[in-house]
């Protein structure tokens, strides 16, 4: 287990070390650069070159590449070129709008995809069960731009029931609880929606499979009453490689995440990206990579390690 | 979203009766082809059947809804929003599906010579793999697009370059797969060589995983043109596609402007609906054996 771990780390930071130089490569050989960014375009060249000095962005390219890894050694990050602040405090403080953001909708999203695999698993060939598959079919190909824009019409501009963007009321001096809420709803509703389509599609297969299985029969043959099979045994080995699935769904949460947080004003770590994508501002946009970066490898990891407590077998393989 | 395994088998020789006939008995093959020639019509014939000017500009009727004169509306500056669609559905499918073809070669490409290699090449290429498929593509398209302004060469080559590597780490392993099996060892004994091996046998055993992926791959660079429009980095203006377009009618949507934004939006859900069916359909036929 532990060696498995170790390996794994191992391997995937080195993947990390890569992408982080590719991005780093990449950002510091485009022409331009952030300096006509905070400058305008209409500096001039001395004014750029002063400022190209001051943020350490005339030195050779090996020299940036081993400071930024020397500071980040050291917790840091860098500055952000607009907003002029420690790219680590930006980071935590959009990260954690985001993670409040991601988890709710995890949750709920794993908790609908656990009635619905079920529901598709015990009518698999049934209507109720062809009809969870149209619309999981349906909703997978939804583009979270367009779920995003018509939640907004529905529920905020034609029923204005939910807010249509931001993270908390802005007039009130201590938004309560009740507000957060409220701005998260659509957000939120939006990633489960899409989410729930592809993971309840593939619990339903691991509970039909599961379901086809001889220990199942053996106990329906011993007389075991149905429910307890389905929940005591079926549901127990079906969310294996839901587990899984739910790890490496991250990627995939995260692209849905950007436009979902860009569409609501949602101020996370994917709203971050994009509004430094805009304005170039690469100490946060590398730091934002370096972060997905880990977060896949990490979401990976959990869902490993979870498998292997649910299924001891998981461990040794 | 495109690494589905289905066993290679390749391609059945059928007259066309038993093609026709094998097309009936998939509805949701029939679907998808039927959504996606619907789309290519929009994409490619409409905007020669429609003839007003998407970039004509008539203040007096700004922000319409739909009406005789402008069947779909007009946007708040007054231009027909059905014109703008056809024009941005040209766009939209001139940069993704080219995109998605650069994709496709590149990632059969790649996971061929990684498959066929020497070792140590094949470690280097996975890893390097590896890092690419750590982020997101989207992460990736967004962090490229604030580097250098796109047009629409550069965009098809960068969705084009960005898309590839699922397929190439799926042919990859189907190369080392098929690599020890009988007929190609045979091959090689014969004195064929490593590419006659790949473009004669590999690719045509391979041929209804890399149809299906294929399918797929062009849903998702649709998708992924239309994200990054979206988020204003994708089609660039004056040009226009279904992503911009939706943006721009989110801009106001506190008008209620529902004409702005079903449309497009449908019109991106169905091109994407058509690949997934239509992929799913051809699964369906080839992933349950014959």
């Amino acid at each position: 287990m532990i060696r498995m771990i170790t390996t794994r780390l191992a391997s995937s930071s080195l993947s990390i070390v890569i992408l982080v130089t590719l991005v780093f490569v990449m950002a510091h050989l485009t022409p331009g650069g952030p300096a006509y960014s905070i400058l305008g375009m209409k500096a001039t060249a001395s004014s750029v070159a002063q400022l190209n000095a001051r943020l350490g962005l005339d030195a050779p390219l090996w020299k940036q590449y081993a400071i930024w890894w020397w500071h980040l050694l050291h917790g840091q990050l860098g500055y952000s070129y607009l907003l002029n602040r420690p790219v680590g405090q930006l980071l935590w403080q959009y990260e954690r709008n985001t993670l409040v953001f991601y988890i709710s909708a995890i949750v709920i999203s794993t908790a609908l995809s656990i009635g619905l695999g079920l529901l598709q698993g015990v009518y698999y060939g049934r209507w109720p069960a062809k009809l969870i598959g149209a619309l999981q079919l349906g909703f997978y190909a939804l583009p979270p731009f367009f779920v995003a824009a018509m939640l907004v019409l529905w529920f905020a501009v034609q029923l204005p029931l939910f807010p249509a963007s931001g993270i908390t009321d802005l007039r009130a001096v201590h938004p309560s609880i009740g507000s957060y809420i409220a701005h998260l709803a659509l957000p939120v509703t939006t990633i489960t929606l899409l989410t729930v389509a592809s993971l309840s599609r593939y619990f339903g297969e691991a509970v039909r499979e599961e379901l086809g299985k001889d220990y199942v029969r053996t106990a329906m043959a011993k007389g075991v009453r149905f429910p307890s099979i389905l929940f005591g045994h079926v549901l127990r080995n079906a969310l294996r490689p839901l587990v899984t699935m739910i790890g490496l769904s991250f990627p995939y949460i995260f692209t849905g995440g950007v436009i979902v947080e860009s569409v609501f004003n949602y101020p996370g770590l994917g709203w971050l990206m994009w509004r430094s994508a805009l304005s170039q501002d690469y100490p946060v946009l590398i730091a934002i990579v370096l972060i997905i970066g880990l977060l896949t490898v990490l979401g990976n990891l959990l869902a490993d390690l979870v498998n292997g407590l649910l299924d001891p077998r998981a461990s040794y393989e | 979203m495109s690494e589905q395994i289905i066993p290679a088998q390749g391609l059945p020789a059928a007259p066309l009766g038993r093609w026709v006939a094998w097309v009936t008995q998939r509805s949701t093959l029939v679907a998808g082809l039927a959504i996606a020639g619907l789309i290519l019509f929009i994409g490619f014939v409409a905007p020669f059947l429609y003839p007003p000017d998407p970039f004509a500009i008539h203040p007096d009727h700004a922000l319409q809804a739909p009406s005789w004169a402008f069947p779909l509306g007009t946007d708040e500056l007054g231009r027909d929003e059905l014109a703008l669609l056809l024009s941005g559905g040209f766009a939209t499918l001139v940069v993704a599906l080219p995109a998605a073809a650069v994709a496709f070669v590149v990632g059969i490409a790649y996971g061929l010579t990684a498959g066929l290699g020497p070792a140590w090449a094949d470690r280097v290429m996975m890893r390097l793999l590896d890092a690419i498929l750590a982020l997101p593509s989207l992460v990736i398209l967004i962090f490229f697009a604030s580097l250098v302004t796109l047009n629409n060469t550069s965009l098809i080559l960068l969705l084009g370059l960005i898309s590839w590597p699922g397929l190439a780490r799926l042919v990859r392993n189907e190369t080392r797969a098929q690599r020890g099996r009988d007929f190609v060892l045979a091959a090689e004994q014969l004195g064929g060589g490593r590419f006659y091996i790949a473009r004669m046998h590999l690719v045509r055993v391979m041929a209804p995983v890399l149809v299906v992926n294929g399918t797929f791959m062009i849903g998702d660079s649709i998708f992924a043109l239309s994200a990054l429009s979206f988020l204003g980095l994708g089609v660039q203006p004056p040009q226009v596609s279904w992503g911009s377009l939706l943006e721009s009618a989110l801009d106001i949507i506190a008008l209620d402007p529902w004409w702005l934004i079903l449309p497009p939006g449908l019109l991106v859900f169905g091109a994407l609906l058509a690949a997934s069916l239509t992929g799913q359909g051809l699964l369906q036929r080839w992933g349950n054996g014959r």
